[in-house]
C-alpha cells in the first residue's frame, strides 16, 4: 500500500521544527479565536490569509488548517463553561455541557469533548488517507431531490428535539424561517422583504442571531441574576473517571461516523451534524429525560460529529475542490493563491505536499488534546472573574464577532435585537434552538426544493423515484411517527403518574 | 480582532495621517498644472470586495492589493462584504463611504452591466462610479458531464436546438454571467431560451458538481472556476466563447471554429471608485496598475487561478463597459430576463 509510505513521508516532514511551530500556532490561534463568540474560523482564516504570502505553502495551509480544527475545539469549552457557543457548532455542546458545569462537573465534560474532538479528528483524518477518491465520486450522487429529502428528516429530527410543546417549537421553527426569508430569494434574485433597506437586502448573518441569542441573551440572564462571579464552584479535575468514559465511548463513535458520514456532503455544516448526533442519542438513550439536565453523552456525541464534519470537510476539497463550508472555501483560496488548484490532479503532482498536510492534521488534533486540557484552567480562571468585569467584556467580544462577519454594525445591531429577544424567549419559555435550526435549514430546503422541481419540470415524483431521496424520505417518515407516538407515551406515563398523586408538573 | 489591531498599529505607526481631502464639489476637481497634486496615499486603504472568499474577483483584488501596498508603502486591506448578488457591498463602497480615494471597490461583470440589465431598478449604476482600470479578464467555457453523448459543441447545440425543453443549466444568479452566456449562444444557434431550465445556484462550488454528478446537463463558467473538475476527469469542456483559444486549454476550440459565431459574453475584473473621487487618486491607481500587469510575479498570480491580465485605462473601461450595458440590456429585454 503505498499510501501508507506517502503518509509515512507525510510524517517525516510535518515533525520537522517550522511545521510543528506552525501547527502549534494554528491550534493555538484556532483555539482562541473559537473561543471568542462570533469570531469563528472563517473569519480568522479570513483575516490571516495575507500571511500566505510571506509563509511557504506548506506551512501556510498547516496552519490555516490548524486555526480550522482548533477553532471547533476552542468553540466547546465556552459552551460548556458560560453557555456560550463558540459558534453555530457548539450549540448542542451548550445543551448538557452547561448544566454539567453547573452541578460542578465542567472538568470532566471538558476532558470529554476534547477526547470526543480527538478522536473524531483523528477518525476524520484516517478516512481522508483511505476514502478521498472513492468518496469523493459518492458525494456526487447526491443531487437536489436528495438535499431536499435530506432536509426534510432534518427538520423532523428538530421536531422531536425540543422536549417543550410541539406547538411552541413549530411556531418557533417558522419564526425562524421568516427570519430567513429576508433577503435576496436564493432562485429569483429578487429581494423580498427588505422595505427598501439596502441592509435587509443582504438579509440577517446567521452568526449575529446565533451571537444575540445565545451570548447576548446570556449576559442579560446574567445581569437579572446579579450573578456573581465564580459561577462555578468546582470543575473538577479535567480527566474523566471511568464511569464516565463508558458512557461516553458509544456515543462518541456514533457521533464521529454522523459527522464524517454527512461531513462529506457538501452543504452539511458542522452544525447540522452536531445536531443530529446530539438528537441521535437522546432518541437511543434509555433515559431521555436525562438530556438537557447535565448528560454526558449530550456532550460526547455533538462534539465527536462536529469534529469528524470539519475533517471530512477536507476530502470533497483536496479531491474535487468543492469546499462543503464557509472556512473551507476560504482554505480553497489560500490552495489557489498558492496555485494548487485541488483535484485528484493535486494528488499526483502535489504527492508531497498533500501528504505533509494531511499528516500535520494528525500532529495538530494530538497538539489540541495536549494544549487543550492544561489550558482549561485559563479558562476557569476566566469564569472565576466578577460578572461586572466579564459582561462588558463578553459583550464586546460579542460586538467584534458580529461587526467581523460582514464589517457592518447593521449585524451588529441585530445581534443585541435577538439578545432582548433571547432573554424573553428565556423568560417566557419558547425554545430558541428550532428557530436557530429552521433559521440554517429552511432556506437549504426551498432552495433544493426549486433545483428539485427545475430537474423534474415541474413534476415533484422525482424525489421518491431516486433510492437514496427515496430511503431518506422513510427515515423521515417514519421518525415523525415514532416521536408523535413517544410524545402520546411520555404524556400517557405522566398522566398515569399523576392519578397516582405524584407531583409532576 | 486581529485586524482590529493592525488597524490601530497602523495608524498609530502611520506617519503623517492628514486629514482626508474635502472635495465637496461632487464633480471631480480639476487641480491647476502649476500646482502639485497632493500625496496620495497618506493612509490605510479599504478595498471592498462585494463577493465572500476565495472566489476569482477576491482572489484577482487580494494580489492586487498585495502588490500595491508594496508599491505605495501604504496597507491596503481587501474588505469581503458579501451578499446581494454583489450589490451589498458595491452600494457602500460606492454610496456610504467617503469618496476620498480611500476606499476602492473591486468591480466585475456581474456586478456592473449584468446587474443593471438583469435589474429595472438596480440598487448601483453605471453613472455612480468612476471605472478606473480592468486588470484581467476569463474566458467562458460551456462543461457538460464527462460521459455525455455529444462529441462536440456543434452536435450539442443541434441538440439543444431540437430539444430545448430537456436543457437544464445551472447559473449564478438568474441574471448572472452564465444566464447571459447561455441566452446569447441559445440566440446564436437559433433555439428556444424560454423553454429551457434554469437551476439557480450560489456559484460554481455549488453548480459545476451539480453538472458533474448529472443532475443538470450544462454549466457555464470561467474555465478557472471549472479546472479542478475537469482535472478530475468529471466534467468536460465542450468550447470556450471569445476570438481565440484559451491559453490555459489549447485543445479547447472556441465555438467559433465550429460556426457558432457572435459569443461574446467573458468574465472581467477590475477596480472602481465612487462619483466624486478626486482625480490624482484615479491616475495614480490607473498607473500604478498598468505597472503591476507588467510584474511577473502579479502576472503568475494571476495565471495560478486561470484569469488573463487584460487591463485598461479608465478611459477604455469606461467605453467597454457602456456598450456591454446597452448589449446586456437588449438581451435581457429579448429574453424577458428583465426584473
Amino acid at each position: 500500500m503505498d499510501t501508507i509510505q506517502l503518509l509515512m513521508d507525510g510524517f517525516s516532514s510535518a515533525l520537522t521544527l517550522e511545521n510543528l511551530l506552525m501547527a502549534a500556532v494554528g491550534a493555538l490561534v484556532g483555539t482562541f479565536v473559537g473561543v471568542l463568540p462570533g469570531l469563528g474560523p472563517t473569519s480568522a482564516i479570513a483575516i490571516l490569509l495575507p500571511l500566505t504570502g510571506v509563509l511557504e505553502p506548506t506551512q501556510g495551509i498547516i496552519m490555516l488548517a490548524g486555526i480550522y480544527y482548533g477553532a471547533m475545539y476552542g468553540g466547546s469549552t465556552t459552551a460548556i463553561l458560560l453557555n456560550i457557543p463558540g459558534e453555530l457548532s457548539s450549540v448542542p455542546t451548550c445543551l448538557d455541557g452547561y448544566p454539567l458545569a453547573k452541578k460542578g462537573k465542567g472538568g470532566p465534560a471538558l476532558g470529554i469533548s476534547a477526547l470526543a474532538s480527538f478522536g473524531a479528528g483523528v477518525l476524520g483524518v484516517i478516512g481522508l488517507v483511505f476514502f478521498a477518491p472513492i468518496l469523493a465520486d459518492q458525494a456526487l450522487k447526491f443531487g437536489p431531490p436528495e438535499y431536499f429529502a435530506l432536509m426534510l428528516l432534518a427538520l423532523t429530527l428538530m421536531v422531536s428535539l425540543s422536549g417543550g410543546s410541539l406547538i411552541k417549537s413549530f411556531l418557533m421553527g417558522a419564526f425562524g424561517y421568516t427570519l430567513a426569508l429576508v433577503g435576496l430569494g436564493p432562485s429569483s434574485g429578487m429581494p423580498r422583504f427588505d422595505y427598501g433597506v439596502s441592509q435587509l437586502m443582504g438579509g440577517f448573518d446567521m452568526i449575529s442571531i446565533i451571537i444575540g441569542l445565545f451570548a447576548v441573551t446570556e449576559v442579560l440572564k446574567g445581569i437579572e441574576e446579579r450573578r456573581a462571579g465564580a459561577v462555578i464552584a468546582k470543575t473538577g479535575s479535567v480527566y474523566p473517571g471511568k464511569e464516565d468514559l463508558k458512557k461516553s465511548a458509544a456515543p462518541m463513535l456514533r457521533g464521529g461516523l454522523v459527522g464524517f458520514f454527512l461531513g462529506l456532503l457538501p452543504g452539511c455544516s458542522a452544525a447540522i451534524t452536531a445536531f443530529l448526533a446530539y438528537d441521535l442519542e437522546k432518541k437511543v438513550s434509555r433515559q431521555p429525560e436525562k438530556f438537557g439536565n447535565g448528560a454526558i453523552e449530550g456532550v460526547a456525541a455533538p462534539e465527536a460529529a462536529n469534529n469528524a464534519t470539519s475533517s471530512a470537510g477536507f476530502i470533497p476539497l483536496f479531491s474535487l475542490g468543492i469546499p462543503s463550508s464557509p472556512p473551507l472555501a476560504i482554505l480553497l483560496a489560500g490552495l489557489m493563491i498558492y496555485g494548487l488548484t485541488p483535484g485528484p490532479v493535486l494528488f499526483e503532482q502535489h504527492a508531497p505536499f498533500v501528504w505533509t498536510v494531511i499528516a500535520s492534521m494528525f500532529v495538530g488534533n494530538a497538539m489540541l488534546l495536549v494544549l487543550n486540557l492544561p489550558m482549561v484552567w485559563v479558562w476557569v480562571k476566566l469564569t472565576r472573574v466578577p460578572y461586572g468585569i466579564m459582561a462588558p467584556i463578553i459583550l464586546m467580544f460579542c460586538t467584534i464577532g458580529a461587526y467581523s462577519v460582514r464589517n457592518s454594525m447593521f449585524d451588529v445591531l441585530v445581534a443585541f435585537l435577538f439578545g432582548g429577544l433571547g432573554y424573553l424567549f428565556h423568560k417566557y419559555k419558547w425554545p430558541v434552538v428550532p428557530l436557530v435550526l429552521c433559521f440554517i435549514l429552511g432556506p437549504m430546503l426551498e432552495e433544493s426544493f426549486i433545483h428539485t422541481m427545475a430537474m423534474g419540470a415541474g413534476d415533484i415524483s422525482i424525489v421518491w423515484s431516486r433510492p437514496i431521496s427515496l430511503v431518506l424520505l422513510i427515515a423521515a417518515a417514519a421518525l415523525l411517527v415514532i416521536s408523535i407516538l413517544l410524545n402520546r407515551r411520555t404524556n400517557q406515563r405522566v398522566k398515569e403518574e399523576r392519578e397516582r398523586g405524584m407531583d409532576v408538573a | 480582532m486581529m485586524s482590529f489591531l493592525m488597524a490601530v498599529s497602523v495608524s498609530a505607526c502611520g506617519a503623517k495621517d492628514t486629514p482626508a481631502t474635502t472635495q465637496g464639489a461632487p464633480t471631480s476637481a480639476q487641480p491647476a498644472p502649476s500646482e502639485p497634486a497632493p500625496e496620495y496615499p497618506t493612509k490605510q486603504i479599504e478595498y471592498i470586495v462585494p463577493y465572500s472568499a476565495g472566489g476569482g474577483v477576491d482572489l484577482v483584488a487580494r494580489a492586487t492589493a498585495d502588490y500595491l501596498s508594496k508599491e505605495w508603502g501604504q496597507p491596503i486591506v481587501v474588505v469581503n462584504k458579501a451578499g446581494g448578488g454583489g450589490a451589498v457591498g458595491a452600494e457602500y463602497a460606492l454610496k456610504q463611504a467617503k469618496p476620498d480615494g480611500y476606499t476602492a471597490l473591486a468591480v466585475n461583470v456581474s456586478n456592473t452591466t449584468m446587474l443593471t440589465a438583469g435589474m429595472l431598478n438596480s440598487p448601483v449604476k453605471n453613472e455612480d462610479q468612476i471605472y478606473t482600470s480592468r486588470i484581467g479578464k476569463g474566458t467562458l467555457a460551456f462543461a457538460v458531464k464527462a460521459d455525455a453523448p455529444w462529441k462536440d459543441f456543434a452536435e450539442f447545440s443541434q441538440w439543444v436546438k431540437a430539444h430545448p425543453e430537456q436543457l437544464t443549466w445551472t447559473s449564478v444568479g438568474p441574471a448572472g454571467f452564465s444566464a447571459f452566456g447561455v441566452a446569447e449562444w441559445l440566440d446564436a444557434i437559433g433555439a428556444d431560451f424560454s423553454k429551457t431550465r434554469m437551476i439557480v445556484t450560489k456559484g460554481a462550488s455549488d453548480s459545476v458538481p451539480k453538472v458533474a454528478g448529472g443532475h443538470a446537463v450544462l454549466a457555464v463558467h470561467t474555465i478557472g472556476e471549472i479546472m479542478p473538475m475537469l482535472q478530475a476527469g468529471k466534467v468536460k469542456i465542450l468550447a470556450v466563447s471569445g476570438q481565440e483559444r484559451s491559453p490555459f486549454l489549447p485543445d479547447v476550440p472556441t465555438a467559433e471554429e465550429l460556426g457558432i459565431k457572435g459569443l461574446t459574453v467573458f468574465w472581467w475584473t477590475g477596480v472602481s471608485f465612487a462619483k466624486g473621487t478626486p482625480d490624482y487618486v484615479i491616475a495614480k491607481w490607473q498607473e500604478s496598475i498598468a505597472k503591476m500587469e507588467q510584474d511577473p510575479a502579479f502576472v503568475k498570480k494571476l495565471t495560478d487561478i486561470q484569469v488573463e491580465n487584460d487591463y485598461a485605462n479608465s478611459t477604455e473601461f469606461n467605453q467597454d463597459v457602456n456598450r456591454e450595458t446597452a448589449y446586456y440590456t437588449e438581451l435581457a429585454t429579448k429574453k424577458n430576463m428583465r426584473k
